[in-house]
């Protein structure tokens, strides 16, 4: 108990989230490094799923390309980048020591659930609804744009958040090659015995972590073309006016 | 070999950082109780867990002690970790003996108990600094024995070419300049490490965990990534790698002697142990470590086996 009110203690010093190496500094560099991730890896792995699951084709490959790269541990991988020459642990810009190794790494990290999601979102769309779409003329891009890519964005954009979430817990390893983010708080605490110092950092990429799931969620749910829940704009849209049938007919 | 190297470092520092994490649980859960022993003479089978630091000399001076320790009967595991305060955190109950640094554990038990600010209870002197502690060694649990004259304390390093081009020989000819600093995790703060540099000798210093002696941090330094990269004061490697010791010519280092920590409870259930490590630490020399160390640094000899040789030629096996 004596260590989450030192915990807490720690979190309420105003000292130790200013500076070069505060908190603050520190989640900066972490949500930099993140959505850099993040962002890297859509641009690889999403058009590739995208299009794959377009063909109906090349389902085989995505699924396993996805799950080697879940296999593969990640401190690992970040350890092989640093001791290489290329990227080796060089400073890059913003990203501090070890950036790109740190980069490399989680891009590689959050391929899985972009990859998998993209492909199987694209897959489940239904098939009348593609006829329906051929029947109607549209070209294979048309169909692709305009029907299939808004059904799947659900669960494309699942997988998205979820790698977001994934990238940003993850990246506290960086820290195990003196690299950026909030991981140097917290192996900084456990080296010098100040546990309520890796708590605190431990419960900041907690609180972070929930808020940026928080946002994701509503990111997702405001791209979903077709909302589930209490709304019901969509059966009103859809069905029969249940009013032409209010008086019973009566013989006259 | 270029690139193996530096992996099976980052390798271990991988695994030391993993058994860092996760070390409170895995030394608490374990060993809790040592089965008693047939009290004096011999260990008869007792289990007993020694603690410590993971780099080479510290690897070394744990091999002696498993040896000894072996060769009276003793059933010894062995937990080497990356810094101090891992182990010391399991001391007395799952680690019974730790081979120690006079000044280090000292000073260690004084920060946790007083805070990081406290003022170091260390001076130069080893018997002078193990009195100041004696209350918090007392309360802590922990029995010092006899110091050994083996003494081996942090000291830092520049390349050679730095050296040259910034006509530093000692660590007063960086102050007031703005240095990177490779060195062990657990530096910053303290007197004999950041603080130190920082407040005794003026130089601003950026602190890089690459960790104490590692390849990383010589590797750092000689890529200019560092400019100061922390060691052994006995480290034996430095002029084949075109690095160059810095003198610590204000006297940052406070008395490192080897000397063995053993929790109380354990010395008064083992009595024989006293004798044992008395012997060790009386034939033990800071030549003799530098020596040995160079052996295990530059030689790649197994800890294991300097440690073996040197307590044959000893007697001490």
């Amino acid at each position: 108990m004596e260590l989450f009110s030192e915990t807490w203690q720690y979190l309420l010093d105003a000292d130790n989230w200013t500076g070069a190496e505060g908190l603050v500094a520190r989640l900066l560099e972490q949500l930099l490094l993140t959505a850099t991730a993040l962002a890297a890896a859509m641009l690889l792995g999403l058009p590739l799923a995208l299009w794959l699951g377009h063909l109906g084709k090349g389902g085989f490959l995505a699924v396993n390309i996805s799950n080697v790269g879940r296999a593969v541990p990640t401190f690992a991988l970040l350890a092989i980048l640093v001791a290489a020459d290329w990227p080796g642990s060089a400073d890059f810009g913003p990203y501090g020591r070890a950036g790109l190794a740190t980069l490399i790494a989680l891009v590689l990290f959050a391929l899985p659930p972009l990859i998998t999601n993209g492909y199987v979102g694209m897959r489940e769309v239904p098939s009348d609804v593609q006829e329906a779409a051929d029947g109607m003329g549209m070209s294979p891009v048309q169909r692709f744009r305009r029907v299939e890519l808004p059904l799947a964005l659900p669960v494309v954009a699942s997988g998205v958040r979820l790698a977001l979430v994934q990238v940003w817990a993850t990246a506290t390893i960086a820290a195990l090659v003196a690299g950026p983010g909030l991981g140097r708080i917290i192996t900084e605490g456990f080296a010098r015995n100040d546990y309520a110092q890796g708590m605190a950092g431990a419960v900041v990429v907690a609180v972070v972590a929930l808020v940026l799931e928080l946002a994701a969620a509503a990111a997702q749910r405001a791209v979903d073309p077709m909302p589930s829940g209490p709304s019901s704009d969509r059966d009103d849209a859809l069905s029969v006016p249940s009013t032409t049938v209010t008086e019973a007919p009566t013989g006259s | 070999m270029h690139v193996r190297r530096p992996l099976m470092a980052v390798t271990a520092l991988a695994l030391t950082a993993l058994m860092a994490g996760c070390a409170g649980d895995d030394l608490a859960s374990e060993n809790d109780e040592p089965t008693s022993g047939s009290g004096g003479g011999g260990g008869d089978g007792t289990s007993v867990v020694i603690g410590s630091q993971s780099f080479d000399e510290a690897a070394l001076v744990t091999a002696m002690y498993q040896q000894v320790l072996e060769a009276e009967g003793y059933e010894v595991e062995t937990r080497l970790v990356d810094t101090r305060p891992i182990y010391l955190n399991e001391m007395p109950d799952s680690v019974q003996i730790a081979p120690e640094y006079v000044a280090g554990i000292v000073d260690q038990l004084n920060t946790d108990a007083n805070g990081p600010d406290a003022k170091p209870l260390s001076t130069s002197d080893a018997q002078e600094t193990i009195d100041a502690g004696a209350s918090l060694l007392e309360e802590k649990g922990i029995t010092l024995l006899e110091p050994s004259e083996a003494y081996s304390a942090n000291g830092y390093f520049t390349s050679q070419e730095f050296s040259d081009s910034e006509g530093v020989t000692k660590l007063s000819d960086l102050e007031g300049q703005k240095v990177t600093l490779a060195a062990a995790p657990d530096c910053k703060g303290r007197t004999d490490c950041e603080k130190g540099l920082v407040d005794t000798y003026g130089i601003d210093i950026t602190l890089e965990p690459l960790g104490y002696a590692s390849t990383e941090t010589f590797q750092a330094v000689l890529d200019g990534e560092a400019q100061l990269g922390q060691t052994s004061t006995l480290d034996g490697t430095l002029e084949d790698q075109g690095l160059l010791l810095l003198e610590d010519d204000k006297g940052i280092q406070p008395a490192q002697n080897l000397i063995p920590a053993v929790s109380t409870d354990f010395l008064a259930d083992n009595p024989d142990l006293e004798d044992v490590f008395n012997e060790l630490s009386a034939a033990l020399t800071t030549e003799d470590l530098a020596a040995m160390n160079l052996q295990v640094d530059a030689e790649r000899q197994k800890p294991e086996d300097v440690a073996q040789q040197f307590l044959e030629d000893k007697g001490l096996l």
